[in-house]
């Protein structure tokens, strides 16, 4: 440990010329390059071409879940071929489980579910966390303390602890676990909205316009709000691959649809028993929920960039 | 004094939380609908059995007394009787506790481990610190369930190294932490059996935490060392070790010990699933059991048990910090 400081410490730029407070600190070491790499400080044409790439395939993976049901060679919840076929077996690409049905099919509809209901949830995080926060932070005085107060309470709870728990007393289902997860998620977005706005409410700008006399409500939606969306969005494309694992892992304890419904995490929990005999069986469904949260990262991160560098 | 009032303010918010997540809580049974009186007595009994039975569990009593009674329930260890196991809650709790409790410890010094490696692996010059990072930021995304499963398919199935289930060496001694008791009771292959059994269940846990512990300390550390007092110290000849001792490690580690305690926190979630897999037989056990028979007490038991403990969790490291950076303990 203590070597590994003193390198650190001995590297040539720090004993060099002192710098004035609040100068731009030292580059990072050369051997530090690869945690450089995805600031947003690099814009070069590389670092472009990727992040659209990231965000296309993101663009492409909706598309596909709105319309896999049509995309899906085999009727998903039937048995439609011999149980336990390896992946790449004839006609059936990535196999069959446990009781014959076409795990592709299941994993193109187990995706759709995954993506559609992580925007879902992301989006209604979203909208009512900006609500939240915006009033919070607009209003001020006792308004933004009982606000602030419940939030803070939310977010000092363990949250998928709560979702399982709101999930069990609502019962088994989409809709339900939809809305178990939703309401263990805004509070994140009302707190990084609130602290947003009151950072612009104590901006000249906005303080000119209020002396110019302009009411609330406009000084919402012409000065606050278009300072505050951009934060928003960039929080909630970073934030959609945890929404993705939180559901995954409700549905791998049971909590979404019932048995016949193809659904990621479902899927892998019932067939870990096959484990040992077909193990393909319950990693294909795995593996999916780790592309899918794995590329939403991703394109998550690429999205911040390119609105770090917009214009 | 000021660090008395901290821990005094920390202390009474930590009841303030515990008091919201039981009304969570209480709010939950009350929507679920769950029906205490048929579970218990079963669903044909006369209806006056029912109403006698609604009478002693004061099930007709408005809304705030009956909240008032589950507070004095959880304050005196009373969480309700499982529906699917017709015991109490707190007995069924008390017996997988510990079994959770083992996963989750091992798996935390697992993360720190890992975490000051992964940590120190990108300070220095080493030609598979990459890899090293790659891996743990793949891993990273994976859901726990499905490193369980490959850790299982690869460790197990493949090169037959460790186990895939269960608990092993002395799983009924004083402590319920199987490795602890196999080596209280002097017995090393137990010993040696009971961490094969846990080390896989632990790592699966682990990589997540570790990676979010390792890039606060990574980060903390940068600063700390590129920051003027530390320069200071070196310019006036303090040793290596001096500096290191008084100057950069205690102001490195406040933001990693309430990571650190964050992660433990969010194990407390995960180890679920892990469980699930690998049927470990904790309460994640308990729960998986519980939840498709919709026995919301035992549901609500398990969350109020580990939720409370992850409160807690994030109050001590709050009190550590403290002590750690006194600045912290003034604002």
């Amino acid at each position: 440990m203590a070597d590994v400081l003193t390198r650190a410490d001995d590297r040539p730029s720090a004993g060099a010329a002192p710098r004035p407070p609040g100068a731009v600190p030292d580059p990072p070491p050369r051997w530090r390059l690869t945690a450089r790499r995805g600031r947003s400080g690099t814009n070069t044409l590389a670092r472009r071409v990727l992040d659209w790439t990231l965000i296309g395939l993101i663009v492409a993976l909706t598309v596909l879940a709105l319309v896999a049901p049509l995309l899906a060679p085999h009727d998903p919840v039937q048995p439609v071929g011999p149980p336990k076929l390896p992946p790449f077996s004839d006609g059936f690409l990535l196999g069959t489980d446990q009781i014959g049905r076409d795990t592709f099919s299941r994993v193109l509809v187990g995706l759709r579910t995954s993506w559609l209901l992580s925007i879902a949830v992301t989006a209604v995080g979203l909208v009512m966390g900006s609500l939240v926060g915006v009033v919070a932070g607009v209003a001020g005085g006792w308004v933004d303390s009982v606000l602030m107060r419940t939030t803070e309470v939310f977010l000092a709870l363990p949250s998928m602890l709560v979702a399982v728990a709101v999930a069990a007393a609502l019962g088994p289902g989409l809709f339900n676990t939809f809305l178990a997860v939703s309401i263990v998620w805004w509070p994140y977005y009302a707190r990084i909205v609130r602290g947003e706005v009151r950072a612009i409410m104590a901006r000249p700008h906005v303080e000119a316009a209020r002396m110019a006399g302009v009411g609330r409500a406009r000084l919402v939606r012409r000065h606050v709000l278009p300072g505050v969306v951009p934060t928003a969005i960039v929080t909630a494309s970073l934030d959609i691959g945890n929404v993705v694992m939180v559901l995954a892992s409700l549905s791998f304890l049971g909590l979404g649809q019932p048995a016949p419904a193809p659904e990621l995490g479902a899927d892998t929990s019932r067939a870990l028993v096959e484990i040992l005999d077909a193990w393909w069986i319950p990693l294909v469904p795995g593996v999916a929920v780790m592309l899918l949260s794995l590329l939403s990262n991703l394109a998550g991160d690429a999205l911040r960039h390119r609105i770090a560098h917009r214009r | 004094m000021s660090r008395l009032r901290f821990v005094g303010v920390r202390l009474a918010s930590l009841l303030g939380l515990l008091g919201a997540l039981s009304l969570v809580l209480f709010l939950l049974q009350e929507v679920s609908g769950a029906d205490p009186v048929s579970a218990t007595i079963g669903g044909n009994a006369s209806p006056d059995a029912v109403a006698a039975a609604r009478e002693r569990l004061g099930l007709d009593d408005p809304a705030p007394q009956r909240y008032l009674a589950f507070v004095g329930g959880l304050l005196t260890g009373d969480l309700g009787t499982s529906f699917r196991t017709r015991r109490p809650v707190a007995e069924d709790i008390g017996a997988y506790l510990p079994a959770t409790l083992e996963l989750v410890l091992v798996a935390f010094l697992l993360a720190v481990l890992l975490g000051v490696l992964f940590a120190v692996s990108s300070m220095l010059r080493w030609p598979l610190a990459g890899v090293f990072r790659g891996l743990l930021f793949v891993g990273s995304t994976a859901p726990t369930f499905m490193l369980g499963i490959l850790g299982i398919i690869v460790f197990y199935k493949l090169l037959g190294w460790l186990p895939a289930s269960g608990r092993g060496g002395v799983t009924d001694g004083p402590t319920g932490l199987s490795v602890l008791d196999s080596m209280l009771a002097g017995d090393p292959a137990a010993t040696g059996d009971a961490l094969a059994h846990v080390v896989m269940p632990a790592l699966a846990l682990a990589v997540g935490p570790a990676l979010a512990i390792g890039r606060v300390l990574r980060s903390s550390l940068t600063e700390t060392l590129r920051s003027d007092h530390v320069r200071t110290a070196t310019a006036k000849g303090l040793t290596e070790t001096q500096v290191l001792r008084g100057h950069v490690l205690r102001n490195s580690l406040g933001a990693s010990l309430s990571m650190g305690a964050l992660q433990l926190g969010f194990m407390f979630g995960g180890v679920l699933l892990v469980e699930g897999v690998f049927t470990w037989g904790g309460l994640g056990s308990y729960l998986s059991a519980s939840l498709p028979v919709s026995d919301f007490p035992a549901v609500a038991g398990v969350t109020f048990v580990l939720g409370g403990l992850y409160v807690a969790v994030n109050t001590a490291a709050d009190v550590l910090q403290s002590v750690a950076d006194p600045r912290i303990s003034v604002s």
